[in-house]
This record gives structure tokens, C-alpha cells and sequence, in this order.
């Protein structure tokens, strides 16, 4: 069973997608969606998705952007690109950059189902990659990492294969590394270390847009989902509950 | 006088309407025309006047002359007679009886025949002596009839001179010629001078050559002389036309006639002592009165006066007329609508600065409808941009993909609102050939496209308008509040993440018409909104574009203020002016 991760700013598309794809008999299973690139960085780590449909005009961070960002840090990740004729010039900007497929919105079934069969066999024909076993080794890198993440949580390209790959360690086994050490995943850390300073941020007033931006996740959107979910309360509320008083 | 008026203003109307060689060539007519009129004018008028008066007295002394000079030859014929009478010869022959002896008869003969010769004009000579003989010479043959001669009727008058002489044409029926030609007969008593008794009586008939010769040198040159006895008529000579003249009434008649440039002078003159009246008629010539040098330096004057006419007319047809001519031909080509260059060469004046002046021009014109033009496709290129915009797949296909989403999840009722309303945007948004469409048709469309966006983004935002009834009739330029409108959506709104408000107010305020586009999303700050305005972005050319078709539309640049709080508000307001010329704001009384 493979892992389809949809990125769209739009959310009929992805339900769309959801909808009528017959998923399950392809061997497929969408695993998460996104609605902009930078919602998608700062999930495609949970997700692992082998496939990825990618609009190319989306907010804060467009498909290309984030294609280029994807292939670098996921070399097997196979892309979609979805796009409109309009687009269709800057799309072949991707062809430079491996993206492998492209779908012409508006997208029918059959060619979904057709771009999907082809890369299955590209799938199926490759090796599956051997998991090195690596050493536990002690919390000295753990806490380098920290710091890293400390001083590094503005940059919204930011995740965990981001920072696996710039201390030489393979993603997984730095997630878990991390978590043996801390107790908590990485990616749980990042998001609560940028929640934290946006509190802070919160405390002075600051608008959302701005906090969000401030703090490495760019898309309001998505910022306004992780400050739900880590205070239980929308940042407006909680900016208007600290005036109050 | 009314009337008078209109056919100088006709004139003047006619001749400003004739093309610049028309008016030299009527210019120069005029001129040459009132030249020659005025010439004659002075040769009639004072010329004329002063040489018939001339003419006349000359005429006047001519006559005298002629009759001094008949007078002259009746005086030598007295003096022939006179010798005659005392050559001793004759007077022997008179006193003696001559039947006797044959001698005296040969004699006087001899006498009379040498004496005779020395004289002209002499045609014969007769002595008739009282006892009845009588003696003749003649050089013609002439006839005597001597009954007449001695009927003493004829001769008393002769008697009485007493030593003075008659003169009698043909002697009054005495004498003939055979050919008929009239004699002057010259007679007179022969007395004895010792006794002073009469001794016999003398004729001497005289020729014609004695009159003739009395004018023959002054005939000629539309002359002519005859002479006339009044109880005779003509003689020999032709008659004269004398124009109504009755010949003897009084010593010397005038009167002249004819035109202006061919006078005539007819005369009569009676010659004193005589019984003859001299006839004179001259035709008067203007060479006669004019030396040739004369007529030549007139002759070169006027010639001088055309030719300078001419060459001054050359002058103009060179250096103005024919230039202005062939710039006007040249500049002709422009009403075939090409404005091009005048390539003809013309000298370096007025005319050729002209040329040079007109080229700077249309220069000048072809560069402003360059511009013109330009601006106008940049118009139209941003029209289509907006609309290329929208037509575009992204936001067709994005709604189309939201109503497939609808229609599956089984919202049966939105799914047929939302393909409703697209047809509806739609329909407005393309089915617009007039680039200028009703404010109320600009806030129907956008109205449906927010309705369409909202499917899309319902958490985003909400939409509000506050429209003045009465302004949404006026005519603005189509396809401008929706760009403003997704300006505010996807600039203001969305990158906020927070849901938000875009309100469309429109009303009047201090003669303008105002259009704003309000929204509380993340504003702009100084730059951002100085890049909006310049289009200096791509993001931003679709505003800029509207803008710069709003300028054109009310000609005027000051047409936007924008207005914003950088993460509070941003607020376009759009203004123009309500009085436009001719079209523009239609008083919105259809409430519909």
C-alpha cells in the first residue's frame, strides 16, 4: 500500500480527489492533504507519502517552490503537478527539476487513474531500500539539535528531514533518536517551540499573519490550525481574552 | 443700393474664392486693362483734343496759301498782258489797218507767240481789235464762238474794268476746248497808252495747270484740293466730300468730323478777285503730329510697361505661385489620410520654411497619434488582460471543481445555485462589446463572482455593499471594481487567515463619483502600495491597468486614492468626476 499525500490550496479539489479516485483497488491510500506548501513541509514528515499531487499555484509557497524543496529532501517522492493550461510554461520549469508527472486541471478520473498506473510500475520496479541500522548514540547531537531548532524555528522550510539531513542522519532515525532522548518527537518540538514564541508574540499584540510569519509557518491558515490545536482557543480569541483583563 | 452691395460682396466673395494663379492672372488682366484704357483715355481726351486744334489751323493756312499762290499766277498772267500790250508790234497792228498790210497781222503774231512762251499754263491768246480783225495764238485748239464775243452784254462788264482784268471759266461761252476740258479765261481792254482809248480787247485762255499748280505740292497725305466756281459747280477736278459745307457764303468755312482716331477736315475758301472757291479736305494722321522717335519711345515705354508686367508675373508664378501650388498639391495627399513628409524642393524662404514648418508638424501630429494609438492598445490591453484573467482557467475550473465537490456530496440545491450563478457571471462578464457598461451592471458582476469566491473560500470572508440607488446608472469603463475586488481577496483577506469583510460603497461626494473597495485584511505598507500603484509587480499589473483605463476614461490622472493600515485595513477609493461631456451619468430613475 503506497501513501498519497494532496496539496491544494483548494479544499473541493482534494475532496474531489478523495472522492473519486478508487484508491483502495489501485493499492493506493490518500494518507493526509495540505492546503499550502508550507502546511505541506511541516507534514509530509508525519505522512511519508511516496506520491504527492502538488498544484502549482497555491499561497505563501507555490508548487514549484515546494517541488523543488520535496525533490530535494525525498528524492523517491513521485509528484503530480496539477496545473491549468495558462500555467503550462511555467510548469515545464519543473521538468528541470524531476518532477515526474504533470495533470491538466481541470482533472478527469481517467487521467488520474492513467498517471497513477504509471507511476505504480515506476514504484513497483524499484528496490526497496534497505534500512541501515544505525546506533543509538548519546544525547550530545539531541541537544546540539535543540539548539538548532531554537535558533532556526523562523525558517519555514524548516522540518525534520530538513534537520536530518543537515546533521547527517537518516530521518527516521533521528525521529526516534529525538524522541528516546526528549521524550517527544521532533516534529512535536518544532511545532511547540514556534507555539510558544507565537504566545509570546500573542501577549504583545501582534496580528496573527504577522506572528505566523514571525514564527516560520508563513500560512495563516495553517498557523491558525497549530495555535488551535496546542491553546484549544483561535489566536483571535486569545489575543482578544489577554486585552480584556 | 442694397442690391449694388450684394454685387460687390458677390465679386469680392468670387474672386477670394479663386485660387492664388487665378488671382494674379485677373490681377494682371486688370492692370493691363486699365493701362490701355487710361493710354487712350490720355490720347483722346488731351492728345486728340490738342492735334484736331493744331490740324485745324493749319488746315486754315494751307487754304490761304493756295489762294496767295492762284493770286500769285493771275498777277504773272497780268504782267504776260501787260507786256503784250506794250510790245510795239502789237500795238502797231492795233492802231493800224492791218487788212492792208499783211506784215503788221505776221508781226504782232510773231510778238504775241515769243511773249506767250516764256509762260506757263498758256492755252491760246486771242486780240480781237474794235474794228473786227482779230489774232490768235494757241498751243491747243480752241474754239471762239465771236457772236458771243461781240454781243456787248458779254463784253460790258469788260469795258468797265477799264484797264483791270475778268476772269471767266470757259469765257462765260466764248471760248471751248474740244476735249472739253473748262479754260480760265483771263480778259481784259487794250488801250492806247498815249490816248488811253480803247485799241481792242485781250483773252488769254489759261489751262489747267494753272489751278493745279496752285496745290499740287500740297497733296498728299489725305489731301485733297479742287477747285469750284459756285455758279458752276465742280471743275475739272474730283469732287471734294466738303461734310455739309455750302461752298461761297462766306470767305472761309471750316468744319471737321469723323471718329476719334480717324478725324477729318473739310474747308472752302473763296480766292479774292477771283470767282473761284478753293475746296480743301484732309484726313488727319497721328504720324502727322507724332515724330517717329516719338511714337517709338511710347511704343518702348509701353512695351517696357509689359514686359516689366510680365516678368513681374513670372516672378510670382516662379517663386510664389508655383511653389505654393506644388506645396498645396503635396499637402493634398494628406486627405487621403497618410500624413507623409513634403519631399518637394522649394528655395530657402518663406515658402520653403513653410514646408519645413508643415513637415515639423506633422512630425509632431503623426507622433501624438503614435502615442495616441499606443495608448489606446494599452488600453485594450489591459481590458483583455482583466478579462483573460478571469476567463483563465484557474478561476473557471477552481468553480467548476467546487461544484462537482457539491454535487457529490449531494447539496443538490447549492450545486444549481453555484452553476447559476456562474452562468450568470459569465454572461455579464463576456457578453460586454461596449467598453463603458452601467455602475449597477460593474456591482452585478461582482457580486456573483464574491458569491462564486465564497463557495471557495467560505471561511475567508464576508460581503457587504453600501451602493447610493441613484449614481448606478452612470457609465463607467467595464471590468474595473472586480479586479479591485480580487485585489482585496487575495491581497487583503487570505494572506490573513483570519475571516474578514470587503465592502463596495458607492456614492457622491463634492461633484465626484466615488467607488471604494474596503477590506480589513492585511493592509499594505508604504511600499507595497506604492508598487500597486506603479504596477511594478505582476500581482499588480491587473490594478495598474485598471487604473490607467479609469485616467483615459475621465482624462484626468488623479482618479485613486489608496488608503490602508498595514494588518488593519486597506481601502481603494476610486473617484470621477460626475459632469462629463456629452456622456457619462444617466439620472438613475429605473430603481429595478
Amino acid at each position: 500500500m503506497y501513501k498519497v499525500m494532496i496539496i491544494d490550496d483548494e479544499k473541493s479539489l482534494r475532496n474531489l480527489l478523495k472522492m473519486t479516485v478508487p484508491w483502495e483497488s489501485l493499492g493506493l491510500e490518500v494518507a493526509g492533504e495540505a492546503a499550502s506548501g508550507i502546511e505541506a513541509i511541516n507534514r509530509i514528515d508525519e505522512i511519508q507519502p511516496d506520491i504527492a499531487f502538488v498544484d502549482i499555484q497555491m499561497p505563501f509557497m507555490d508548487g514549484i517552490q515546494f517541488s523543488k524543496l520535496a525533490i530535494r529532501r525525498y528524492p523517491d517522492l513521485k509528484i503530480i503537478i496539477l496545473t491549468a493550461h495558462s500555467d503550462f510554461a511555467y510548469a515545464r520549469e519543473c521538468i528541470g527539476i524531476g518532477v515526474c508527472e504533470y495533470l491538466l486541471k481541470p482533472v478527469s478520473r481517467a487521467e488520474v487513474r492513467e498517471v497513477l498506473e504509471r507511476i505504480l510500475r515506476k514504484l513497483e520496479a524499484r528496490e526497496p531500500r534497505q534500512e541501515v541500522p544505525v546506533l543509538l548514540q548519546g544525547n550530545e547531537n539531541v541537544s546540539r539539535i535543540v539548539e538548532y531548532i531554537q535558533a532556526s524555528y523562523q525558517d519555514p522550510d524548516l522540518n525534520l528531514t530538513a534537520i536530518a539531513q543537515k546533521f547527517g542522519f537518516n530521518p527516521s532515525y533521528l525521529s526516534r533518536l529525538f524522541k528516546g532522548e526528549t521524550g517527544k518527537s521532533l516534529i512535536d518540538y518544532l511545532t511547540e517551540w514556534r507555539m510558544e514564541k507565537a504566545i509570546l508574540l500573542a501577549r504583545q499584540g501582534s496580528l496573527m499573519y504577522m506572528t505566523a510569519k514571525a514564527v516560520g509557518i508563513p500560512d495563516p491558515n495553517y498557523f491558525g490550525k497549530c495555535f488551535k490545536k496546542y491553546t484549544d482557543q483561535t489566536y483571535t480569541e486569545y489575543v482578544k481574552k489577554l486585552k480584556k483583563p | 443700393m442694397d442690391g449694388k452691395w450684394h454685387v460687390v460682396e458677390r465679386g469680392r466673395r468670387w474672386f477670394a474664392s479663386r485660387k492664388l494663379k487665378e488671382k494674379v492672372r485677373i490681377l494682371f488682366l486688370g492692370v493691363i486693362t486699365l493701362y490701355v484704357l487710361l493710354f487712350f483715355f490720355l490720347y483722346s481726351f488731351l492728345i486728340q483734343k490738342n492735334m484736331l486744334e493744331y490740324a485745324l489751323e493749319s488746315n486754315r493756312s494751307t487754304m490761304a496759301a493756295i489762294g496767295k499762290n492762284l493770286e500769285v499766277e493771275l498777277e504773272t498772267t497780268s504782267a504776260m498782258s501787260q507786256l503784250i500790250m506794250r510790245n510795239r508790234d502789237v500795238v502797231e497792228y492795233l492802231k493800224k489797218d492791218a487788212s492792208k498790210d499783211p506784215r503788221l497781222a505776221y508781226n504782232a503774231t510773231v510778238a504775241v507767240f515769243d511773249i506767250s512762251n516764256t509762260f506757263r499754263n498758256v492755252s491760246s491768246i486771242y486780240l480781237f481789235k474794235n474794228n473786227g480783225e482779230t489774232l490768235h495764238i494757241s498751243r491747243g485748239v480752241t474754239r471762239v464762238d465771236m457772236a458771243v464775243v461781240r454781243d456787248p452784254s458779254w463784253n460790258w462788264e469788260i469795258r468797265q474794268k477799264d484797264g483791270g482784268y475778268v476772269l471767266r471759266v470757259d469765257g462765260d461761252g466764248a471760248f471751248s476746248s474740244p476735249s472739253g476740258e473748262p479754260l480760265v479765261s483771263f480778259l481784259r481792254m487794250v488801250n492806247d497808252i498815249e490816248t488811253q482809248q480803247p485799241l481792242g480787247m485781250m483773252a488769254i485762255n489759261l489751262s489747267r495747270g494753272l489751278l493745279d499748280g496752285t496745290y499740287s505740292e500740297m497733296e498728299g497725305e489725305g489731301r485733297q484740293f479742287a477747285y469750284m466756281d459756285p455758279s458752276r459747280g465742280w471743275l475739272w477736278d474730283e469732287p471734294v466730300d466738303l461734310g455739309g459745307l455750302s461752298p461761297g457764303d462766306e470767305d472761309f468755312e471750316q468744319t471737321h468730323g469723323g471718329n476719334w482716331w480717324r478725324p477729318w477736315i473739310a474747308s472752302c475758301h473763296r480766292v479774292p478777285d477771283t470767282p473761284f472757291v478753293l475746296a480743301g479736305r484732309e484726313t488727319v494722321s497721328i504720324n502727322r503730329f507724332l515724330s517717329a522717335e516719338a511714337a517709338v519711345s511710347m511704343a518702348a515705354v509701353v512695351l517696357l510697361t509689359f514686359a516689366s508686367l510680365g516678368g513681374l508675373g513670372l516672378f510670382l508664378s516662379i517663386h510664389i505661385t508655383r511653389p505654393i501650388e506644388r506645396l498645396s498639391a503635396s499637402m493634398d495627399q494628406v486627405k487621403d489620410g497618410w500624413l507623409r513628409r513634403v519631399s518637394i524642393e522649394l528655395p530657402d524662404d518663406e515658402i520653403g520654411h513653410l514646408k519645413d514648418r508643415y513637415n515639423n508638424m506633422l512630425v509632431e501630429i503623426n507622433r501624438l497619434i503614435e502615442a495616441l494609438l499606443e495608448k489606446e492598445q494599452a488600453m485594450r490591453q489591459a481590458e483583455l488582460e482583466i478579462l483573460q484573467e478571469q476567463i483563465k482557467p484557474h478561476f473557471l475550473y477552481n468553480t467548476l471543481e467546487t461544484i462537482g465537490y457539491l454535487a457529490l456530496q449531494g447539496k443538490r440545491e447549492e450545486a444549481y445555485e453555484a452553476i447559476e450563478t456562474l452562468g450568470a457571471f459569465y454572461r455579464k462578464f463576456l457578453n460586454q462589446g461596449n467598453p463603458e457598461i452601467s455602475l449597477r451592471e460593474e456591482v452585478a458582476i461582482v457580486r456573483d463572482y464574491l458569491k462564486l469566491q465564497k463557495l471557495r473560500y467560505e471561511e475567508v470572508f464576508e460581503d457587504a455593499y453600501e451602493l447610493q440607488e441613484d449614481l448606478l446608472e452612470y457609465k463607467v469603463p467595464k471590468l474595473i471594481l472586480q479586479p479591485l475586488v480580487e485585489n482585496s481577496l487575495y491581497h487583503g483577506l487570505r494572506p490573513k487567515g483570519e475571516p474578514g469583510i470587503i465592502r463596495i460603497s458607492v456614492y457622491a461626494r463634492e461633484g465626484m463619483l466615488h467607488i471604494c473597495v474596503y477590506d480589513n485584511g492585511v493592509g499594505m505598507d508604504q511600499a507595497t502600495r506604492e508598487a500597486l500603484l506603479g504596477g511594478e509587480n505582476s500581482k499588480s499589473f491587473g490594478f495598474k491597468g485598471t487604473l490607467d483605463r479609469i485616467r483615459h476614461f475621465c482624462a484626468r490622472e488623479d482618479v485613486v486614492e489608496v488608503d490602508s493600515r498595514e494588518g488593519e485595513y486597506s481601502r481603494v477609493d476610486i473617484r470621477m468626476p460626475l459632469e462629463r461631456g456629452g456622456t457619462g451619468y444617466v439620472q438613475g430613475h429605473d430603481h429595478r
